[in-house]
């Protein structure tokens, strides 16, 4: 009791946990996923679980299959520019021959209530012909009521199929067995997701992304996108997605040498800003 | 070249016999809302492919035996042999009229070339005990919620009485035995035990398993074309009659309207109700094809003081309720069919009469007034099939002892060969009402119904097949839920593609209208709305190496008179593999659903152990998974197990209701069967 007393003399935080008590129920009720823990990719619009190029941490795990190089990175997504909404996310992948094998890690929220997510993923290309992966998941939380953390383990199973040379299907299952976290005051539902996704290039430079996520009590989410690589060095993407409201989405993709920066920014009409910044790197692609 | 060998099956779409045979009887039963007999569906197409037909030396009523095959195409099958001898290969079939890559893919399992002079040889005891096949099945279930219905109260409980006596009294775990033994098609033999879960295997009520089962079947043997011994089907003409076996419905193989599987015929499957158990023969004389068979076995009823008010045709006994109706009525039948075939012409009678000892009396209500009481039946239709140019007519008509009638006329007609088309006529009395009757209807009861049904195949472009139907019908009479006569119409639209080999796809749409009653109405007089229903269906299939894959995505409307729209939505992500070193296979799905109003609500089909078929109903919002393994351990024995499981995320806190309760958001079943070949 005398920590809770402390922390609501202090007026920061008094301020902090007002804005989100505000903030948190439409948040809830307007994004299409009850958590932030998954990070959003950095394919335009979210939609990643068709796309071949890049693997995104606790997104489609099939994906780290088509790794031809190791590679590390970071991710940062400041949810509607509210630092204690943000999600920050570590990720690396090594490529062997049998099978591609990655960690992951991501964090969201702050001092007084996270979450945290462990990932172990085993992923495979099949001969260029479709990837699979399956992702094995460590979800804790803090919760302050107890002032302890509580956590599960959960599965994630990916799958990636070229149905022809310019034309895939992505699938993606999150949490498939509906785990969730019983404490004595509440139970904590993780999220579960399942996504479906189409890519399509129209060429080597212009590819369309299709996806519909559904997490299993909340509303769909409609996604669809462009990526064009304008020269070598950078691309641009322009996409949407909708579930109660449409968000229009922009994003740049920039590489140099073993680097990649990508930007990502989507408008919600009602919380404004979302930005997702990564940096990657790939080892072995130096020029 | 397509059709390279039937070895080739491992990289095309639809793997193997067995799954081919589920991908089939999907097809037929993806409009079905009935609980379908897979047993005898699925041991039939297998008995085939082990026995497969000699094209060369073939009839109708063999390539009847493959239900995806039309009249149409069975008859060119026959008229290409007749006319240009015999196929030299299994390439030619690309040469026949009317067959597509996927008929040809279906049904290379099932066919062979083999001499034209080939003979029925006489069977000698030693034949059927060195060349005889045995096998034995043993399959276990169990849920592993435990239900309501197994949960005790103790004594001391003042509730304990009243609940308990409800209860089932036996085990959750469901048991069955089969064992089957045949000498090619000849010689055939069947022995089934069953118990349900909840019924008790050794105890007060009852010792041992619940249901037995013992057949015989026994072909071209002198004189005799068929005889059958011990538990049998008798299926003849369109159904009117006698088809106690599912028949042919609305389904998306839309000129297949008239049901197969003619004749006598063992039975070997688990449901207690659809069968007749005695013996009978159908003896070849001339063009005349003579049947005859005797029945005489226990059926259950609510039955008090000799008067009983339904047949209870579950075959469930696991509470006291359920057992009081076991075996109270003796059920007496016998019947035959005689069928005269001519050149293009075929006309036979059939005829069927019912002895029950105790009085069948309906509680009366409007929906059931015409329904059978009484103590004895009588039934007999003709029935007839045509073959004039390209024009097929078919058509049955019956009389029941009462005066009613039904009768069903249909032709299909192939102008071209890319295009064919049926139109089926028919009209059952609302007095018509015929114990053993199964003929193609909206619903599950022949009776009471009018309708008009036409259909069309289209293959306009190599790789794409168009099929749609249209079918009105009106029931001029209430039924069970509707308070006064109504009408209702349906409506098919699907595409096939097959876009290679390892890769075929299908959009399918449908429609319905239907009135129904005014839910929550007061009203004196039944206020009738009409109720719409749309659904789209998209379903993928493609395999690579040993692995293949399945997508299926359907989405419905549902809308009630003037009511608003509702929504439901599955979809489904299957991965198969199929290991190349040891003689392992495995199955896996994930599947969402999201129907949270009942009308909206889902059957999706799912792989199982061998033998058995499940199309789960989903509705509320959740998911499902499951796994399920096939390990052939040797040349004898062979395992498959399934786990599967329902999470429900729309926050209920039990599952199911009465006994069936389960506390919770999930169900688990777990099933395992053991195949024993000697």
């Amino acid at each position: 009791m005398d920590s809770w007393f402390c922390l609501l003399k202090n007026s920061d935080t008094m301020k902090k946990i007002t804005a989100l008590l505000f903030i948190l129920p439409f948040f809830s009720l307007l994004s299409a996923q009850i958590s932030s823990i998954i990070p959003t990719s950095k394919s335009i619009a979210g939609t990643s679980v068709s796309d071949k190029n890049d693997w995104t941490a606790f997104n489609n795990p099939a994906m780290l299959g088509y790794l031809e190089k190791p590679e590390i990175g970071i991710q940062f997504e400041n949810r509607y520019l509210i630092s204690e909404l943000s999600t920050k996310s570590f990720q690396a992948g090594y490529s062997k021959n049998l099978v591609n094998a990655g960690v992951s890690f991501s964090y969201s929220g702050y001092s007084l209530y996270h979450e945290m997510l462990f990932g172990l993923i085993l992923a495979r290309n099949f001969a260029d012909k479709f990837a699979m992966g399956v992702q094995f998941n460590y979800y804790t939380a803090f919760f302050a009521a107890s002032n302890s953390y509580r956590g599960a383990l959960l599965p994630q199973i990916g799958l990636s199929v070229k149905l022809t040379p310019s034309f895939s299907l992505g699938f993606n299952t999150f949490n498939p067995f509906q785990t969730n976290i019983n404490t004595e005051y509440v139970v904590k539902r993780i999220p579960s997701v399942f996504s479906l996704g189409t890519e399509y290039f129209f060429s080597p430079e212009l590819v369309w992304r299709t996806q519909i996520d559904k997490e299993v009590s909340s509303n769909y989410r409609f996604a669809t996108g462009f990526e064009y690589q304008m020269i070598e060095n950078l691309s641009v993407k322009l996409g949407a997605y909708g579930s109660d409201y449409l968000v229009p989405c922009l994003g740049f993709g920039f590489n140099s040498g073993s680097f990649l920066f990508d930007l990502n920014c989507e408008l919600h009409p009602l919380l404004g800003l979302n930005t997702v910044a990564a940096i990657k790197y790939r080892f072995g692609t130096r020029k | 070249m397509v059709i390279s060998s039937y070895k080739l099956r491992a990289q095309d779409a639809v793997s193997t016999t067995e799954q081919l045979i589920a991908d089939i009887f999907e097809q037929y039963t993806a409009e079905s809302e009935d609980a379908i007999d897979y047993d005898t569906f699925y041991e039939d197409l297998i008995s085939l492919s082990e026995n497969p037909v000699n094209l060369n030396r073939t009839t109708q009523d063999e390539l009847d035996k493959m239900p995806f095959l039309s009249d149409d195409q069975i008859e060119n099958i026959l008229s290409y042999v007749y006319r240009f001898g015999p196929i030299q290969t299994i390439f030619e079939l690309q040469l026949i009229d009317g067959l597509d890559m996927t008929d040809i893919r279906r049904m290379l399992p099932f066919v062979r070339v083999g001499e034209a002079s080939e003979t029925q040889k006489k069977i000698y005891g030693q034949d059927l005990l060195h060349y005889g096949k045995n096998e034995l099945f043993f399959r276990l279930d169990n849920g592993l919620e435990t239900k309501e219905g197994y949960c005790f109260l103790p004594e001391e409980d003042p509730k304990a009485s009243d609940v308990n006596s409800g209860n089932y009294l036996g085990n959750q775990l469901y048991n069955s035995i089969k064992y089957r033994f045949h000498y090619k098609d000849r010689v055939q033999i069947g022995f089934t035990a069953e118990k349900d879960a909840g019924e008790q295997f050794w105890g007060t009520q009852h010792k041992g398993y619940d249901f037995y089962s013992a057949s015989v079947q026994l072909n071209d043997f002198g004189k005799f074309k068929t005889i059958v011994l011990g538990d049998f089907r008798a299926n003849f003409g369109l159904g009117l009659v006698l088809h106690p076996e599912f028949g042919m419905g609305k389904s998306s193989y839309v000129l297949n309207v008239t049901p197969r599987n003619s004749g006598l015929k063992k039975y070997s499957s688990t449901d207690e109700y659809n069968f007749f158990r005695g013996a009978g023969a159908t003896v070849q004389l001339g063009k005349v094809e003579v049947s005859a068979f005797y029945s005489n076995k226990m059926i259950d009823g609510d039955t008090v003081n000799g008067i009983f008010s339904s047949i209870y045709k579950t075959g469930l006994h696991r509470a006291p309720s359920e057992i009081a109706k076991k075996h109270t009525v003796n059920q007496q039948i016998v019947g035959g069919d005689a069928t005269l075939t001519v050149s293009n012409f075929q006309i036979g009678f059939t005829a069927v009469h019912t002895e029950l000892d105790n009085t069948l009396q309906p509680d009366k209500s409007v929906y059931n007034y015409f329904y059978f009481s009484g103590k004895r039946q009588t039934t007999a239709g003709i029935h007839y099939r045509m073959r004039w140019q390209k024009l097929n007519l078919f058509g049955e008509t019956a009389l029941t002892d009462n005066g009613s009638m039904a009768t069903i006329n249909g032709f299909t007609f192939t102008p071209v060969s890319r295009v064919s088309l049926v139109a089926l006529y028919r009209y059952y009395s609302p007095e018509y009402d015929t114990l053993y009757a199964t003929a193609f209807s909206e619903t599950s009861r022949i009776n009471n119904e009018t309708g008009l049904y036409l259909g069309a195949e289209v293959r306009p472009f190599r790789k794409w097949k168009f099929a749609a139907y249209a079918d009105s019908y009106r029931f001029p009479w209430p039924k069970y839920g509707i308070d006064a006569p109504s009408l209702g119409s349906d409506y098919l639209l699907q595409a096939d593609f097959a876009a290679q080999r390892n890769m075929t796809m299908y959009w399918r749409l449908k429609y319905e209208e239907k009135q129904a009653n005014l839910s929550g109405s007061t009203a004196t007089m039944p206020e009738l709305v009409t109720n719409r229903k749309a659904s789209l269906r998209y379903n993928l299939t493609y395999s690579f190496g040993n692995f293949s894959f399945k997508n299926a995505m359907e989405g419905n409307l549902f809308r009630e008179a003037e009511n608003d729209w509702t929504y439901g939505v599955i979809a489904s992500q299957d991965v198969t593999y199929k290991f190349p070193k040891i003689p392992l296979q495995m199955d896996f799905r994930m599947q969402f659903f999201d129907a949270l109003n009942y009308e909206n609500r889902f059957y999706s089909y799912e792989k199982d152990v061998l033998y058995a078929f499940s199309i789960p109903m989903y509705y509320g919002q959740g998911s499902r998974y499951y796994l399920n393994v096939q390990y052939d351990l040797n040349a004898h024995f062979s395992f498959w197990f399934k786990i599967a499981q329902t999470v429900y995320a729309d926050d209920r806190e039990w599952l199911s209701s009465g006994n069936e309760t389960i506390q919770g958001n999930r169900k688990t079943d777990v099933r395992l069967m053991v195949k024993w070949a000697f």
